[in-house]
């Protein structure tokens, strides 16, 4: 009997520690800041050069470019970008090999949808998502990006 | 008078104490087991089909998915295949902080089989308790590598984040809080006389079995017999640090307990040594070619996770896809067993005994 | 003996291209997938076809060199045909090819010394053929610091179970200098038997059962470590691709049992002597083998 007052004596005194309950979603999680969430993507930056397409483990983004109209420049840009929300995994890649950081994560991660066709993000959902956008990207790929984001 | 007839139980796929999507079939007479087949495959993905396409980078985010319950040990794996292959150095600083981590996943890990174990035996508290404090290091590894469960962290030839100093003291503030709560743990169960009850005398088996079938982590110790791959065979920076390994003698289920509790604590004594010796500054990726072609070959590395002895095989013939992947999983290995040890026994102590193996369905199926 | 074994490896061999070809044209769409990429399919498939010696090493050697003069012609068609395309990936990886280059060609050179020395040393294994391969040799390599493993290993195999069990020995260097020997089917059963036995090294544990379908033939890798000795050894049976079938060890270490049955459900090798053969991972009923090279899946969104 001994053991069960031992183990009734821990359950007593855990009523009397604080709570670790949070009440999710009245109080919105704050997830730091390296967290990676639902992209977001600046077509002003991209220069169709397919790497993140390439990385994609489940091959979830496609997507075209046209000639830059501007005759001056040479060059690509980006004309549809897509990412299958139904199969990205969130891993990150991508934004790991873009050499102009024009795709980020954010710190969204409230993805549920009624219905499947809204899991199929086009470049105009994707530019607009530019809140909580990450900061410490780590981006490998940039040419000057730092290897290691020590805070 | 009474008849009994044979009986053919479906446990699972879906239950809650088969720890995943997993099917035993159980031909009863009563209460008593006499045959016990296991069925699995529910949750095979293909993984090492898919392997076959996919550079070494694009597979890393795979091999998280497979022991989802300690993806750190499978992420290193992986890229310590592909670096013995290729024979890379990776720079201090990574090492340590892949060692941290894996550690840090052990204690996870082992929190999580504690509390799902009780559960499984019926005590609803202990659940709760180990999740609160696992919730402590998943947040550490929020912070770390943005994901709380499906990490993708390490790369070959390093790790992808670096970790700040504020990080690295939240590790130091966790472990004498780990310390205690692991005292707490056992106040609550472990002299428990129901909990030992149930516990005691079952699913026995000998070391010569143990090792017939191939048993590793938990399951093999429990029996005496002394193989720890991080101290038989050590990699990383495991030969730098002072630790025990704890054994059993009956190889019993109560053996196993007190054998994955013990491991908590060495590792808690390890991470406390790594952070001591941890190095102020270095790099976190080291000198990789931007294409990862290992050479034409063949290479098998293992390491001990949580639940034994997980080994990567990779068939290269020098492309930047593997040609042949394949992952010797220990859940997959260990679960051989349990036909052997249910015949004979009661309905109950099949969810005592499957438990107790520890098992993770992810990595059973592949 | 040699001429026996070279015309099948030439029909194996243009099967396998026939196969490789299938296999590139049948691979799945993907989103953007770039020239680049499969022209290097396409090379790859094409140089595998070399006509090959009976042995393995030198085999190896003169793949390797041809895939090291199939990549330092793809840099410069690569470079000859870069375009508008950013060049920013690219450029970088053209100056690592010459240098990766010498280093192979270095590395296929020591191999070739370190063969000939074995075939000088040992001389009694059927590839006795392989100094004369035509490599010039290099300055003799350092022996291996597990090769007396190994030589003990072939000779107890050799008197235990006969002189034509072993079919090749190597020690692989990219694994930390395990011992790597190539058992006959025939006489698989024997040779485990006397591996798990005192005198024969006791490897009581094995710790990994692998299946690989190389295109010519199949494959069963076993690695085996001593909890005594710690030592590690990796035994590989070769089978045929038509009926391939390998001795079951399960009753010598019962670890073997599902392993075994997860190598028949995905590769389809019969393993003569199990006890309970069935599918594990797929369902009962299910037609082929998934994880062969020539397998159609039927659901092709995959």
């Amino acid at each position: 009997m001994k053991g069960l007052f031992k183990g009734l004596g821990v359950t007593f005194k855990a009523m009397t520690e604080k709570k670790v309950t949070t009440s999710y979603p009245d109080e919105p999680i704050v997830m730091p800041d390296r967290f990676r969430g639902i992209q977001h993507f600046i077509p002003e930056l991209c220069i169709v050069c397919n790497q993140c397409a390439r990385i994609c483990p489940t091959d979830c983004i496609t997507l075209t470019g046209k000639l830059n109209p501007d005759p001056e420049k040479k060059g690509k840009v980006i004309d549809t970008f897509d990412i299958n929300f139904e199969i990205c995994i969130l891993c990150d890649l991508c934004t790991e090999v873009c050499p102009t950081e024009a795709i980020v994560m954010t710190n969204h991660f409230e993805l549920a949808a009624y219905s499947r066709d809204d899991l199929f993000k086009d470049r105009e959902w994707l530019h607009n998502n530019n809140t909580k956008v990450r900061e410490d990207n780590n981006n490998i790929g940039a040419p000057q990006g730092g290897k290691g984001g020590a805070k | 008078m009474i008849r009994t007839e044979e009986l053919l139980l479906n446990v699972g796929p879906q239950h809650p104490s088969t720890h995943g999507v997993f099917r035993i079939i159980v031909k009863l007479d009563g209460e008593v087991i006499i045959e016990a087949t296991p069925v699995m495959g529910y949750l095979h993905r293909g993984t090492e089909k898919l392997a076959e396409d996919l550079s070494y980078t694009q597979i890393i985010p795979y091999t998280d998915r497979m022991d989802y319950v300690s993806a750190m040990t499978n992420n290193y794996v992986l890229v310590h295949a592909v670096e013995t292959m290729m024979e890379l150095a990776v720079p201090e600083r990574a090492e340590y902080l892949r060692l941290v981590v894996m550690e840090l996943q052990r204690i996870a890990s082992h929190l999580v089989w504690w509390g799902t174990y009780l559960l499984d035996i019926g005590a609803m508290s202990p659940f709760l308790y180990a999740f609160r404090d696992r919730e402590t290091i998943v947040n550490l590894f929020n912070e770390l590598c943005g994901a709380r469960l499906t990490y993708n962290y390490m790369r070959v030839g390093g790790v992808k984040w670096d970790a700040s100093d504020a990080w690295l003291d939240k590790v130091r503030d966790f472990i004498p809080y780990m310390e205690k709560k692991l005292i707490e743990y056992d106040k609550l169960v472990s002299g428990n006389e129901i909990f030992l009850a149930r516990i005691r005398g079952v699913g026995a088996y000998d070391a010569k079995t143990a090792i017939d079938y191939g048993l590793s982590g938990a399951n093999l110790r429990c029996t005496g017999v002394d193989w720890d791959i991080r101290r038989a065979k050590p990699y990383s920076l495991y030969d730098r640090f002072d630790f025990d390994i704890p054994l059993g003698t009956n190889g019993d289920c109560y053996d196993r307990y007190l054998i994955r509790l013990e491991e908590i604590r060495q590792s808690l004594r390890i991470l406390t040594q790594a952070l001591q010796q941890f190095p102020s500054g270095g790099e976190t990726m080291g000198k990789v070619p931007r294409v990862i072609r290992p050479p034409a070959g063949e290479v098998y590395v293992s390491i001990e996770s949580p639940r034994g002895e997980i080994g990567c095989h990779i068939v290269s013939k020098g492309k930047q896809e593997p040609y042949r992947l394949k992952f010797r999983r220990p859940s997959f290995v260990n679960l051989q067993i349990l036909p052997k040890l249910l015949v004979g026994e009661t309905m109950t102590n099949l969810i005592t005994i499957l438990g107790g193996i520890d098992i993770v369905v992810g990595e059973v199926d592949c | 003996m040699s001429e026996e074994k070279e015309r099948p490896s030439e029909q194996a061999g243009t099967e396998a291209k026939q196969e490789t070809e299938a296999h590139t044209a049948d691979s799945p769409p993907e989103a953007p997938k770039d020239p680049e990429v499969v022209e290097k399919n396409e090379s790859s498939a094409a140089h595998e076809t070399k006509p090959s010696a009976a042995p393995v090493d030198p085999e190896r050697e003169a793949k390797l060199k041809a895939a090291a003069e199939a990549r330092a012609a793809r840099a410069a068609a690569k470079a000859a045909a870069e375009g508008g395309q950013p060049s920013a990936p690219d450029a970088t990886a053209a100056p690592v090819d010459p240098e990766r280059e010498a280093k192979l060609k270095a590395a296929a050179e020591a191999r070739a010394a370190r063969a000939a020395a074995k075939a000088a040393a040992e001389g009694g294994t059927p590839g006795g053929t392989s100094a004369s391969a035509g490599e010039t040799p290099a300055e003799p390599k350092a022996p291996s610091p597990k090769q007396p493993e190994l030589d003990e290993l072939l000779v107890h195999l050799r008197t235990q179970v006969g002189d034509s069990a072993v079919e090749e020995a190597s020690i692989n260097e990219l694994n930390g200098h395990m011992p790597m020997l190539t058992v006959r089917p025939e006489q698989w059963l024997a040779a485990a038997q006397t591996l798990r036995s005192t005198d024969g090294g006791t490897f009581d544990y094995l710790r990994n059962v692998s299946g690989v379908d190389y295109e010519t033939h199949l494959e069963v890798v076993y690695h085996l470590v001593s909890l005594v000795t710690k030592r590690e050894a990796t035994i590989k049976v070769k089978t045929n691709r038509e009926q391939p079938s390998v001795p079951s060890v399960t009753p010598i270490w019962a670890t073997a049992n599902w392993n075994e049955r997860e190598i028949y459900d995905l590769l389809g090798v019969a393993f003569p002597g199990h006890p309970d053969l069935r599918r594990i991972m797929m369902p009962d009923d299910w037609v082929g083998h998934p994880l062969r090279k020539d397998y159609v899946s039927l659901d092709s969104e995959v």
